[in-house]
């Protein structure tokens, strides 16, 4: 520990660090500090630097578009990866399936007989009060009765390291492509060190998710035709449809490039029209049908939702999940895996004050210093306050903003987030870290790749990992230990 | 394939070849400012693909640096060779997943390439011939990773249709710029014009290992326009075009394939049965604006019948 970045390195009381307890380094982490301790600090700085540069001339990139031309910028990358113990992925994996099996029929049952509103478990009032929900979806049938079928599962610890669900993502999480490219930059920065640790493979995530969405086509086609629906290349995740796509072989399409005849839709080619059976949508549903959603979108297909309806093409994600991912919903997930599954959850809940509730509101104002107060509808880190770090002003607006329509909004305790080292300015520092694993639903039940996505807050203190809110991101590491 | 992908793979090369083609010219027109005894001047190629005022064309034509900057980095100039490299790659960053990803990093290090501002300094105020040469290799490595990573299929021949159109394009321009700049001389001396013109379309040692030294206008104008050992030559670029469309039979919709087929087949005849006689440059310039007229009228018929715009 006499290394020049590895002494200093202070871990604050009251946070859960990833890497050193209070003995020492953890078991899971030695292996690798071992292999790094002896590196001068020259070596690491290039390290850093090569990584940058990897990325950049892999136009790993995210365009941000201000004046006129792009302004390219890479997804900030911290070199030091963030280790998982086999024993604790397990828990954490048994606990995402059972969460995602309860959100599903969930959607079922909401978008059907809608029996947990008349059991009285979740008030009808909340469901038909979300802007997520949607009409159109009710008494659709879809195949395999799967909706969740890719979902980001937002995992947070608290200081005595229980991990927490944060938030669902059922609807089209992103990211995927930066915990497979993380993983390929890790073992040109660090070489043997991946095999050497025994790290668990994420590279077979595009098979899994290709194997999935062929599963999904109507069983009459044999050779069903899988596309990926993007935005376009303005979209700020275009990066991700285009990796996703090449891994998998699939064409790339825009919502010009698709038309629908007769209820069945086809995409356009060099020899005339091709039907399409399967649409991996990165799409949102508001967008995805002018006839039906918003009027004016310009990225959607018309009269994809009827073709959808009619059976006649599967759209991944299914839409209306948004009514499962809802903030406000979120609080009642607990319960639907009592209800739906008889189970007790395994992975914890956050705590989470719905303010449309007369007791709740007065209670959460008394203490607004330390709480964080979300909009139930929005994500990226946008819509939210949090109490510790709030001005008087602040507070004063989300409290008006509050009373006036208390739906939108709920308050959570703040939860510290554990730490993790990052290698900034030539040291090692703690910075907080959440951890998103990415879920496959299939007709054959659930996949998770081991690790997932590990976003990092770069700015000291910072409790907001979003890449909207100068987030960055790890490699994630499930090791046998 | 997708429609909407055939064209950005044809638009994709059409840029590229343009930005190689240009950069060969303005590195050739360059050093001759240099060289030559007399006032050399930018204006004519300026006029072409500086998309300037004849006022700043007039101030910039006798500053090389000025020309440099506005034919090479400017931005605002929609022809010049950073523009060009920045829709090459935004063609690209739509079908990143129809080229092969050495060819997607190729184009991206291109991009940073030219708005790098060493390279930028260098082109300003150090030695112009040495950034173009640095630019010039990135271009020359996008040829070598295309050909050796693209896959032969429907993408390959879209891809090379858009490269030998545009080359042809590109050399009728040339050869249109030269006989304007030779107004008013005698455009059947020998002339360093002409000898600049092989330069920048890469031909002077083939001439002179067939011509023995010799340069002679109407020697010159047969290499540049029927040449088929000639790979920018004009009747060897539309061979080419020929030879990929033909190779779409398979993936084309029959009517597509004939009406294509056609098109090219009548071009083809119309440079093989043209001549060029030096007593008339008017009619000399006719028939390379025709040639290039020809041109955009095969790509107009990709665009209609395989990329379904109309």
């Amino acid at each position: 520990m006499d290394n020049s970045f590895l002494s200093g390195y202070d871990t604050s009381p009251g946070v859960w660090d990833e890497m050193f307890a209070a003995a020492g380094i953890r078991g899971h982490y030695r292996n690798f500090v071992s292999a790094i301790e002896n590196l001068s600090a020259a070596e690491m700085s290039h390290k850093d630097e090569l990584a940058k540069k990897l990325f950049m001339s892999q136009g790993i990139t995210f365009t941000v578009y201000s004046s006129g031309e792009g302004v390219e910028k890479i997804f900030p990358f911290d070199i030091i990866p963030r280790i998982i113990q086999a024993a604790e992925w397990s828990t954490i994996e048994a606990g995402i399936k059972q969460r995602l099996k309860a959100l599903n029929i969930f959607l079922r049952d909401v978008y059907h007989e809608q029996f947990i509103i008349k059991d009285g478990i979740i008030p009808a009032k909340l469901i038909y009060s979300c802007p997520n929900f949607l009409r159109e979806m009710m008494h659709v049938d879809i195949p395999h009765d799967i909706y969740t079928h890719i979902s980001g599962i937002d995992l947070i610890r608290d200081s005595d390291g229980t991990y927490y669900v944060l938030e669902d993502n059922l609807r089209t999480p992103s990211g995927v492509s930066y915990m497979l490219e993380n993983r390929s930059i890790t073992y040109r920065i660090f070489p043997s060190l991946l095999p050497r640790n025994k790290v668990r493979s994420v590279k077979h995530y595009p098979d899994l998710l290709l194997r999935n969405l062929l599963a999904l086509a109507n069983r009459s086609t044999s050779n069903p035709n899988v596309v990926l629906l993007t935005p376009g290349i303005y979209n700020s995740a275009y990066f991700e449809h285009t990796t996703l796509a090449r891994l998998m072989g699939i064409e790339l399409v825009e919502g010009r490039d698709l038309v629908v005849d007769n209820h069945f839709v086809y995409m356009k080619t060099t020899r005339g029209l091709q039907k399409v059976d399967v649409i991996y949508r990165r799409v949102d549903d508001d967008f995805i049908d002018p006839l039906v959603f918003r009027p004016d979108s310009m990225l959607g297909v018309p009269g994809i939702y009827w073709a959808y309806r009619k059976g006649n093409v599967a759209i991944i994600n299914a839409m209306g999940n948004g009514v499962a991912d809802d903030k406000a919903v979120y609080a009642y997930v607990p319960d639907m895996i009592k209800y739906y599954l008889n189970e007790e959850p395994i992975l914890k809940n956050v705590p989470t004050y719905r303010l449309e509730i007369p007791g709740n509101q007065q209670l959460v104002f008394d203490k607004m210093d330390q709480m964080v107060i979300k909009k139930t509808n929005e994500s990226g880190g946008y819509g939210m306050l949090i109490g510790s770090a709030a001005t008087e002003k602040e507070m004063d607006d989300f409290k008006t903003a509050i009373r006036n329509d208390p739906r939108s909004f709920i308050a959570q305790p703040i939860i510290s987030l554990s730490a993790a080292p990052c290698y900034i300015n030539g040291r090692l520092q703690p910075r907080r870290v959440d951890l998103r694993p990415y879920a496959l639903y299939g007709p054959d039940g659930i996949d998770i790749v081991p690790g997932g996505l590990t976003r990092v807050a770069l700015k000291e203190g910072s409790l907001v990992v979003n890449s909207s809110q100068g987030g960055g991101s790890k490699d994630t590491w499930v090791v046998d230990e | 394939m997708l429609s909407r992908v055939a064209d950005a793979v044809f638009w994709m090369a059409r840029y590229m070849e343009r930005t190689n083609g240009l950069l060969r010219v303005i590195r050739t027109n360059y050093i001759a400012s240099q060289d030559e005894v007399k006032d050399f001047s930018w204006q004519t190629i300026l006029e072409v693909y500086g998309n300037l005022k004849p006022e700043a064309v007039a101030e910039m034509a006798h500053q090389s640096a000025r020309a440099l900057e506005c034919l090479v980095i400017d931005k605002e100039n929609p022809s010049s060779v950073i523009h060009n490299i920045r829709f090459a790659r935004e063609n690209a960053r739509a079908v990143q997943d129809h080229i092969t990803k050495e060819v997607w990093q190729c184009l991206n290090d291109f991009y940073h390439l030219v708005r790098d501002e060493h390279l930028q300094e260098l082109l300003r105020f150090g030695d112009p011939v040495s950034a173009m040469d640095l630019l010039n290799k990135q271009g020359m490595t996008y040829y070598g990773v295309v050909d050796t990573t693209m896959s032969r299929s429907e993408d390959f021949c879209f891809l090379n249709i858009g490269k030998y159109l545009e080359r042809a394009i590109l050399t009728a321009d040339i050869l249109q710029i030269k006989l304007r700049e030779l107004q008013g001389e005698e455009a059947n001396t020998e002339s360093p014009g002409w000898r600049y013109l092989l330069y920048s379309l890469a031909g002077y040692e083939w001439y002179l290992k067939n011509n023995r030294g010799n340069i002679q206008t109407p020697l010159v104008l047969r290499q540049v326009l029927y040449d088929m050992h000639f790979p920018h030559a004009i009747a060897y670029c539309l061979g080419q075009v020929n030879r990929y469309a033909e190779r779409l039979r398979p993936f084309a919709l029959p009517e597509t394939f004939r009406q294509t087929e056609f098109i090219i087949g009548k071009v083809m005849s119309d440079i093989k049965y043209s001549t060029t006689d030096l007593s008339d440059l008017a009619a000399l310039d006719q028939l390379f604006q025709d040639i290039k007229n020809n041109c955009y009228h095969i790509g107009n018929s990709f665009n209609q019948l395989y990329f379904g715009n109309s």
